[in-house]
């Protein structure tokens, strides 16, 4: 931003190129229908003082061009360099971005907020593409917002439960059997450590969409089997509670896989040396290693909640009621598909960007690195 | 008089390169032994065994006459009194200068929070760090991360300490703010065990230096002994490197 601010205020060696493109993109904007709000109009005086403006600069701008490419070594002697001119093409440039800022404001800004405004008073679906986008939010937007409500808390309970379920995971992972330890305890760690790593791979190499069909059937069959009726077992193993198990057992396997990471980036020495002084394994891992790793596992924990807002999505096909859900109601009312499905990107995106922007801000609060917007799993 | 620590036959490899090949050591009260030897001599891996930082293969560790090395043993009670300072300080990260040696008290020890910091505090202000005490402890020197780690070490009131290089990370302006800690603890009678490849510092301080090479001691006695009149024909070999400096 600061770059660009120091072009605009001190960089005067593009002045002639920054203003004609300015000047040529006005061009197509003006050739546009002006709407309601108009203060331009389709040939008001305005425009076309602005116009002349324009047209006046490019001339300019023209003349520089072939001064330069006839004196290209002596331009700074020619009229062009006499201060007076430049100052005189300084405030033509300047009075060229006026006439560009008022032309986008009239053009575009006013215009947006003119569809937005009709397609709100809309009696049906309009046919512009952002005006139906508009009407279809407003209209269907308790859909929307119960949506996002189910997304977010999804994303947040299930990464907190995977939080805590990863915490386990992790520490069955990296346990190793200690000398003094009998042939049980020797037998039960390495059963913990091969489970967790079965899970991990298990859970990593399956898509979510499918964990998720399998939850929620295994789930429904079991309930089932226990001899419930089917509406007492929507009760209990509701759409949202499988989907919140897929979730959460989903990123337990990612989250496991981030914190044995940060358990194992903390140098050995730091363990060497809390045992030196008698703490146990486990007091050197609470006290010195997790405290550690957790902090430094933050940016990543803020990834995987926004993976989840994202991923979440294709619990819709459990039946889950979250934004993608009501993005296909919506969308079967309306018989519309591309602008409802641009809303819920929209929507998805403000979503995640948030996230991020939060995540920010903790990770600056505790001095870690965060990283730019995820991929996906 | 039994020895505070004595080791008898120890064995160590790494894989099937053998490090220690049956090592013999007697450590007295109130003694400070020099480990001097080339680098790969299985100094460090010595040091690290009597601890069981490293788990020797066979042989037997006596301290306080309890064998370290019985499956029986607990090694925690043990390691409380038997304090380490390593090469790369070790400091823990996450904790400023006073946590760091109050966090071991606490959890181990089971010392109220008040009295484990005024241990700290005292510690601290006798290696001379009084001012640091609230420092972050990944901001301080190289020289004032060791006299933490060795502050943190003293606050569990060990009986012997032992030592890995010290100075080894350090650079030589600062090499000496850590010797002067370590002359004045060998000065209250503390028993130290010392990895170090500051022959300067071994000749004036210790009353036994060891030599060991290959995996073996292959000679020990008095400093001006080994310094001086060396038996074996690889000390004299090895010494002569430091000629310059003793």
């Amino acid at each position: 931003m600061s770059k660009l601010r120091n072009y605009f205020e001190k960089d005067r060696r593009y002045e002639f190129l920054t203003g004609t493109i300015l000047a040529a993109l006005c061009v197509p904007l003006w050739a546009g229908t002006p709407c309601a709000l108009s203060f331009l109009g389709a040939d008001g005086v305005l425009l076309r003082v602005l116009q002349a403006v324009c047209a006046l600069f490019a001339a300019l701008a023209l003349l520089a061009l072939a001064v330069k490419a006839t004196h290209w070594r002596g331009y700074a002697g020619t009229f062009l360099k006499r201060p007076g001119m430049v100052k005189l093409a300084r405030i033509f440039y300047w009075m060229v971005v006026l006439a560009f800022a008022l032309t986008v404001t009239d053009r575009l800004a006013l215009s947006l907020i003119d569809t937005v405004r009709g397609a709100l008073a809309a009696e049906k679906n309009p046919d512009g593409f952002i005006a139906s986008m508009v009407y279809m939010f407003w209209n269907s937007r308790s859909f929307f917002w119960y949506g996002i409500g189910v997304t977010v808390k999804i994303a947040l309970l299930g990464t907190a439960i995977a939080f805590l379920l990863a915490v386990l995971m992790a520490f069955l992972r990296i346990q190793k059997p200690a000398r003094q330890d009998g042939d049980l305890v020797r037998f039960l760690k390495k059963l913990g450590r091969g489970f967790a790593h079965v899970y991990i791979t298990v859970i990593r190499g399956t898509p979510m969409m499918v964990q998720a069909l399998i939850i929620y059937y295994a789930g429904f069959g079991l309930f089932k089997g226990s001899g419930m009726t089917v509406t007492e077992i929507n009760r209990v193993w509701s759409f949202f509670i499988s989907g919140l198990f897929t979730v959460s057992l989903n990123s337990t396997a990612y989250l496991a896989e981030v914190l044995r990471g940060g358990i194992e980036s903390i140098d050995a020495g730091q363990t060497e040396a809390a045992r030196s002084l008698g703490m146990t394994g486990w007091q050197a891992m609470r006290r010195v290693v997790f405290p550690q790793a957790v902090k430094n596992s933050v940016p990543a924990i803020g990834n995987e909640f926004i993976i989840n807002i994202k991923d979440s999505s294709v619990l819709s096909v459990i039946g889950v009621m979250d934004l993608m859900y009501a993005t296909s109601s919506v969308s079967g009312i309306y018989y519309s598909t591309l602008p409802i499905y641009c809303v819920a990107a929209l929507l998805y995106l403000i979503l995640t960007y948030l996230s991020s922007l939060i995540m920010k801000g903790v990770s600056h609060k505790l001095d870690t690195q965060a990283r730019d917007l995820p991929s996906s799993n | 008089m039994e020895p505070e620590l004595r080791i008898q036959k120890l064995e160590k490899s790494f894989g099937s390169l053998k490090v220690l090949k049956g090592i013999d050591l007697e450590v007295n009260a109130g003694e400070v032994v020099c480990i001097i030897g080339a680098s790969g001599s299985g100094k460090s891996t010595l040091l690290r065994c009597i601890n069981l930082l490293e788990e020797a293969e066979s042989g037997h560790i006596w301290f306080e006459g309890k064998d370290l090395m019985d499956l029986g043993t607990d090694l925690n009670q043990l390691r409380q009194r038997i304090g380490m300072v390593f090469q790369s300080f070790n400091l823990f990260a996450n904790r400023n200068v006073l946590d760091n040696c109050t966090v071991a008290p606490i959890t181990v020890k089971r010392l109220p929070r008040a009295e484990a910091e005024a241990l700290a505090e005292k510690q601290l202000t006798d290696v001379g760090l009084k001012d640091f005490i609230r420092a972050d402890s990944r901001r301080l020197s190289g020289g004032q991360k060791q006299r933490v780690a060795i502050a943190r070490a003293l606050c569990m009131a060990p009986d012997i300490l032992l030592f890995d290089e010290p100075t080894s990370a350090l650079d030589p302006e600062i090499v000496g703010e850590v010797l002067d800690v370590m002359k004045r603890l060998a000065g209250e009678g503390m028993t130290m065990v010392v990895v170090t490849h500051e022959m300067a510092f071994a000749r004036e301080v210790s009353d036994r230096v060891v030599f060991m090479d290959g995996g073996v001691i292959l000679e020990q006695g008095a400093p001006q002994e080994v310094f001086g009149h060396p038996r074996e024909a690889r000390t004299r070999e090895f010494l002569s490197r430091y000629l310059e400096d003793i």
